[in-house]
């Protein structure tokens, strides 16, 4: 399995982490990804995550003026948005453990 | 200072949003995506990471995930495809009732309606095939040509149709006239209302009103045919002209 099939999912979550830390625009954000050691994906990949986040009511937009080039449109979070990743939270911690059971057991029987 | 992408960039941003045009998504959703991939690819170029980095390595399948998470606008699709047909429809009723009497045979009529939708319907096929795909910029023009060639060929056969078979012939006398051209007139100007936009009234003015008023000059039919599609065309290029500078100023 590649990496990027891996990460669909975990993206999700991470975005919403990052933005609830503090609002961010899109470069912003893919930076962050990066400074994290996410560094396989495209990183367009994230706005048609964040449009589809924005119809769900997860975060919200706004745009701002920026010194250099065109307006940056940042993001923030919603309750729902909140509500999402705390459930993301919980399923990571829970996927996290069970993986890492299995791993560790075949080690074991090696 | 603005910073200047770079061309491959600017191709890319006018291809989603020709791709993204022509998948009936709305206006203000394309514009805020390509505003915002812009500002991205921008600051991208300036820490040097080239285009792929940023949509992968095949732009139409970004393209393609980008336009599925947007809704598509149905009413601004309809709104096309009725300036389009009313253009098309206005402009041919005018011209015949400033030339006399209306009178359309069964095909005509039925074969106008088909002609418009299978050319709208391509046009708008051809535009998405076009944007996702890299093609040369000959190779874009003589598909657009080719697209551009259906409906004269299909007039022409619809032509020559109506010539060896025999429709009912619908014939309107002079009120009857009268009253489709004002019909006409009612829709077209509804429509510019509606659309807020006079793209329809300058170009069907354009179109027919020189060829009637050079008509009633003296001048030979050569020479009334030359100026008459000078002014024509050279006006409908000066009207585009002068309201994409309007529009650029907005």
């Amino acid at each position: 399995m590649s990496t990027t099939q891996m990460l669909k999912g975990i993206l999700d979550g991470c975005i919403l982490a990052i933005i609830k830390n503090k609002e961010v625009y899109g470069y912003e954000l893919t930076e962050k990804l990066e400074s994290y050691g996410f560094h396989s994906f495209s990183e367009g990949t994230i706005y048609p995550l964040l449009m589809r986040m924005q119809k769900e009511e997860l975060v919200t937009s706004t745009l701002k003026k920026s010194t250099a080039g065109p307006r940056r449109k940042y993001y923030s979070l919603t309750k729902k948005g909140e509500e999402e990743l705390n459930k993301f939270k919980l399923q990571w911690d829970h996927l996290q453990t069970n993986v890492n059971r299995v791993l560790s057991n075949e080690v074991e029987e090696n | 200072m603005q910073y200047e992408l770079s061309n491959k960039s600017k191709r890319f941003l006018e291809d989603l949003r020709v791709y993204l045009f022509s998948s009936g998504k709305k206006s203000e959703e394309i514009d805020e995506i390509v505003e915002e991939l812009e500002s991205h690819l921008v600051e991208a170029e300036q820490h040097g990471k080239p285009i792929e980095k940023i949509i992968g390595k095949s732009p139409k399948d970004y393209m393609e995930t980008v336009a599925d998470e947007m809704a598509i606008d149905f009413r601004t699709w309809f709104k096309y495809i009725l300036i389009i047909i009313f253009g098309a429809f206005s402009f041919t009723i005018f011209r015949d009732v400033l030339a006399g009497n209306l009178s359309y045979s069964l095909l005509e009529i039925v074969g106008h309606l088909a002609i418009t939708l299978i050319f709208t319907f391509l046009t708008f096929i051809a535009f998405k095939y076009i944007s996702s795909n890299n093609f040369s910029n000959t190779v874009q023009l003589v598909i657009l040509y080719l697209i551009g060639m259906i409906p004269l060929g299909l007039f022409i056969g619809m032509y020559f149709l109506n010539e060896s078979i025999r429709t009912p012939v619908i014939q309107f006398g002079e009120t009857g006239s009268m009253i489709v051209a004002a019909i006409t007139l009612l829709f077209v100007l509804a429509i510019s209302i509606w659309t807020k936009t006079g793209i329809l009234i300058a170009i069907v003015t354009l179109l027919t009103l020189p060829e009637y008023l050079l008509s009633k000059t003296t001048l030979n039919l050569e020479t009334q045919l030359i100026l008459s599609s000078v002014i024509s065309f050279g006006g409908i290029g000066i009207y585009l002209f002068i309201s994409s500078q309007l529009n650029k100023d907005k």
